[in-house]
């Protein structure tokens, strides 16, 4: 029986998270130094409670079993228990998860959207002093290290300015009268990340957008367009830009994914509680079962991205329909 | 597990290099955003901080740089946590502002003439944080836990106990093996026998304690993690009412921004600020920045395993080599690159916070900075220069060792490039190679075979008493803490006579003599006391008091009870 092509790339999919999962699993535990030595070395724990402490978080057993009781705990959505918090690692993770997709949610709305907008002017207006304007700012921002420009942020906009509030998601110990504030609150302290995000990524999608679109633009189909009359707007928008969507689209799938690494600085910098925090923090300590799951749900992001924009690309491209 | 000196410790390494670690980290940008601060305009008070600074319900901020790892007294191990639960828990005895130790939940304790009984008699009409009476129950509960099972970093104290009894509500009777010059009861949080009574010891290993309920000053609010913690004023509390209406500790990643944060008064004090941003934080408007002694140090180890397994070169088992490399660094240097200044050049186990317990050894008896004087005993013992400048003993192995030190903690990483140099003077090379922390922790305390010759890094006393240092070095903590292999049964027996010394004056004597000992045998080369470095506002709250080894993130919890709005 042969697979459609969806079914096809379901599989493709399952068998890459299956892969994920696996490799996963032995990378953290091939790393040296394990987390009851973390704990014993500094000579907290006598050899006898360091195995009694083994056994209590199961980690004495052979690692074929470990990694079957994982597989098992995975499949009831069960992540695991977190040795450093002593608390189910899905109860950890939920709450951070959310801090980081309201963080990544603003940004990435910004880059894409601005981005496009910005890298379609330059393209339309090819040669101006508007476009090597923008082509330059893109790659000065672009190359510019993201912990640096929130720093940056943090002097001018913080500190000298004294406007907005430099770390945190709220403001410790603030008493809400109506959710409003609350909402308000949340939404200052979301700038300045924000802001960091989308100064260092917007360039990417600018040059993208840009140097797709300078490409179309050139076409023949562009140029009976524009001698049928229709209107500049219209040919750079509806009929240039259908065509240049499909690097676009790549680049999007690819940030989702590469925004992570991007996001572990920011929140660092501003003390963002989310996952990339959380990441740092569990590397530091040794924490299989977080980082883990950690990983895990990066690798099902990235996957998950590619996947959806494979789907995509045959919606938007015949061609790739045809293939 | 007899000896004293048997006991698991509690050290505070972990917190000592992380603070060591924003050192020179910070180098670049930081040093100028510190200095350019100075003329920013005066910060308006934070405008969420809606409570602080407005009267008996305000709140009390903290930057810190780290989360607790858990609310449960008996399976952590983290400064930060200690520093929450001891505002939450109650101990039989604590430490006040001048680091004096004044009864607590135990209105007084008499010792037998033998020194080896401890009568404690507790105050009465105490409740738990939920209401529930405390009794003497409680206190013989929580010491026969931590006893029995050997839970926690709190066992070590109880190592030598013999039994603990309440007598009638308000009356509790510890016995020990030998007198203890370190009273546990300055240590040990009591815990509520109703709530943890049943529980069996992997039962508590896992058990998260998200609500202590404690007898202290303060409640248990919240702990949003990655985000803040929060503790509020215990109104029944059984002593004065503490000033702050709540501490919320909020984290900061970021120490750079940390350390402004106190500018811009999004928190009232800094557990820790880097050295490089102390200067130009000291400057700034309504913050005081303040540089008090520590309880710490960072020191050179060198393996000095006897044990036919131990993979350590056998050339540095010879004192000769040790005194030389010691000889050769310059301690001020190292304080002057890598503290900015900010600590004391080092000499022996104890730092300079431990007052009178410090050895003071005259700087020309010291071997500290003086390569010729390394040469000369050097070629005294027959160490003649190779071909190659280097130094080979009579059967012509080589004076060349590998020293290791963690990437992460530049301090050390910078110390150790320095003393790499100073040792090429007398004719010694060094290999230096980095690795993470895990890393070298695993090699150095390989007690089975330790393979390596020389490591860089630093010790945090546990408690405010010289045993827990002077402890590190004991053969019976091979294993342990002692993470050269000393083995010198001299030392032991000094180690267990001050232990046990409850005069103070002649245990000073002896704690004096066990120190030189070590520091002659030159095991370590301590390089430097780091200064502990905090600041904090003076425009919300007033009644600081500057203790001795931090004015928050210290033995004593005197500062958050007994500060109050301006």
């Amino acid at each position: 029986m042969r697979l459609g092509p969806f079914p096809r790339k379901v599989l493709q999919l399952v068998a890459t998270l299956f892969a994920v999962v696996v490799f996963n699993f032995l990378l953290f535990r091939v790393l040296p130094g394990d987390p009851i030595q973390l704990y014993a070395r500094s000579g907290h724990l006598s050899a006898e409670q360091a195995e009694q402490l083994r056994a209590v978080f199961g980690l004495d057993k052979p690692v074929v079993e470990q990694f079957w009781i994982y597989l098992k705990g995975l499949m009831h959505g069960d992540l695991g228990f977190s040795l450093t918090y002593r608390q189910p690692v899905s109860q950890i993770i939920v709450q951070r998860l959310m801090n980081t997709l309201l963080l990544l949610g603003a940004a990435t709305v910004v880059v894409v959207v601005v981005g496009i907008v910005l890298g379609a002017r330059s393209a339309s207006k090819r040669g101006s002093r508007l476009d090597s304007s923008t082509v330059v700012g893109s790659l000065a921002l672009w190359s510019m290290p993201t912990f640096w420009v929130g720093l940056l942020l943090v002097f001018v906009f913080g500190v000298w300015l004294d406007i907005l509030p430099i770390s945190g998601i709220t403001t410790p110990g603030a008493v809400y009268g109506t959710p409003l504030w609350s909402f308000v609150d949340v939404s200052k302290h979301l700038v300045l990340p924000t802001i960091t995000l989308a100064l260092v990524d917007i360039g990417q999608f600018v040059l993208i957008t840009r140097s797709s679109l300078v490409d179309v633009l050139t076409e023949d189909f562009v140029t009976t367009a524009r001698a049928k009359g229709v209107p500049r707007k219209r040919v750079v928008w509806r009929h240039g830009m259908r065509n240049a969507m499909l690097p676009v689209v790549t680049a999007s799938a690819l940030y989702i994914g590469l925004v992570v690494g991007g996001a572990i600085q920011v929140e660092t910098v501003f003390s963002w509680p989310g996952m990339g925090e959380l990441t740092y923090e569990s590397v530091l300590r040794r924490d299989y079962a977080v980082l883990e799951a950690c990983f895990l749900l990066f690798a099902v992001t990235v996957i998950v991205a590619n996947f959806l924009s494979d789907l995509l690309y045959r919606r938007l491209d015949p061609r790739v329909r045809a293939a | 597990m007899d000896e004293r000196a048997g006991r698991p410790y509690i050290t505070r390494r972990e917190f000592l290099t992380r603070t060591a670690a924003g050192v020179v980290v910070v180098g670049g940008l930081p040093a100028i955003l510190a200095a350019c601060t100075g003329a920013a305009n005066t910060p308006e008070p934070s405008s969420g901080g809606s409570a602080a600074g407005g009267g008996s319900s305000a709140a009390l901020r903290v930057g810190w740089s780290s989360e607790p790892d858990t609310m449960n007294p008996l399976t952590s191990y983290s400064t930060e946590a200690q520093e929450v639960l001891q505002l939450v828990y109650d101990k039989l005895m604590e430490y006040d502002a001048q680091l004096a130790a004044q009864p607590s939940l135990a209105e007084s304790s008499t010792t037998s003439d033998d020194g080896r009984t401890v009568t404690y008699t507790l105050r009465s009409g105490v409740t738990w944080h939920d209401g529930e009476p405390f009794t003497a129950d409680d206190v013989d509960f929580t010491f026969n836990l931590i006893h029995d099972e050997n839970l926690s970093q709190y066992a070590q104290w109880l190592a030598d106990m013999i039994s603990a009894e309440a007598q009638g509500p308000d009356t509790v009777v510890v016995t020990f093996k030998k007198p203890q010059a370190f009273d546990p009861a300055l240590a040990i949080p009591i815990l509520p026998k109703h709530i943890w009574a049943g529980m069996k010891s992997a039962e508590i290993q896992k058990f998260a304690n998200d609500e202590p309920v404690g007898t202290g000053p303060f409640t248990f609010g919240s702990w949003e993690r990655g985000q803040t913690v929060t503790v509020n004023r215990n109104p029944d509390f059984w002593g004065t009412p503490a000033g702050p209406g709540s501490v919320i500790w909020v984290l900061f990643q970021n120490e750079d921004v940390m350390a402004q944060s106190v500018r811009t008064a999004e928190v009232d004090i800094l557990s820790e600020v880097p050295p490089t941003i102390w200067d130009g934080i000291n400057g700034a408007d309504q913050v005081k920045a303040v540089s008090l002694p520590g309880f710490s140090f960072h020191h050179i180890g060198f393996n000095v395993s006897e044990d036919p397994a131990s993979g350590g070169n056998p050339l540095l088992l010879d004192p000769v080599v040790r005194q030389a490399l010691s000889y050769s660094l310059d301690r001020n240097q190292l304080v002057q690159i890598a503290l900015a200044g900010h600590g004391q050049p080092g000499s022996v186990l104890l730092p300079p916070a431990m007052a009178d317990y410090q050895l003071q050894i005259p700087e020309d008896q010291q071997f500290n900075a003086n390569p010729d004087m390394g040469n000369q005993i050097l070629d005294q013992a027959g160490y003649a220069a190779g071909s190659d400048g280097v130094r080979e003993s009579s059967s012509g192995d080589p004076l060349q060792f590998r020293l290791i030190a963690i990437e992460s903690t530049t301090v050390d990483v910078r110390a150790a490039q320095i003393f790499r140099d100073s040792a090429a003077k007398v004719g010694i090379k060094l290999d230096l190679e980095t690795m993470d922390e895990n890393t070298l922790g695993s090699i150095v305390y390989n007690a089975d075979a330790p393979d390596w010759d020389i490591f860089v890094w630093g010790w945090d006393s546990g408690v405010n008493d010289p045993d827990y240092l002077l402890g590190v070095p004991l053969s019976s903590q091979i294993g342990g803490n002692n993470d050269v292999y000393y083995a010198e049964p001299n030392y032991d027996a000094l180690y267990d006579e001050q232990a046990a010394e409850l005069d103070h004056d002649a245990r000073v004597d002896l704690v004096h003599e066990a120190q030189q000992m070590f520091y002659d045998s030159a095991a370590y080369i301590v390089m430097w006391y780091q200064d502990k470095l905090q600041a904090y506002r003076t425009d919300t709250w007033t009644g600081w008091s500057d203790t001795p080894g931090g004015v928050i993130f210290n033995f004593t919890r005197a500062n958050y009870v007994n500060v109050h709005p301006v």
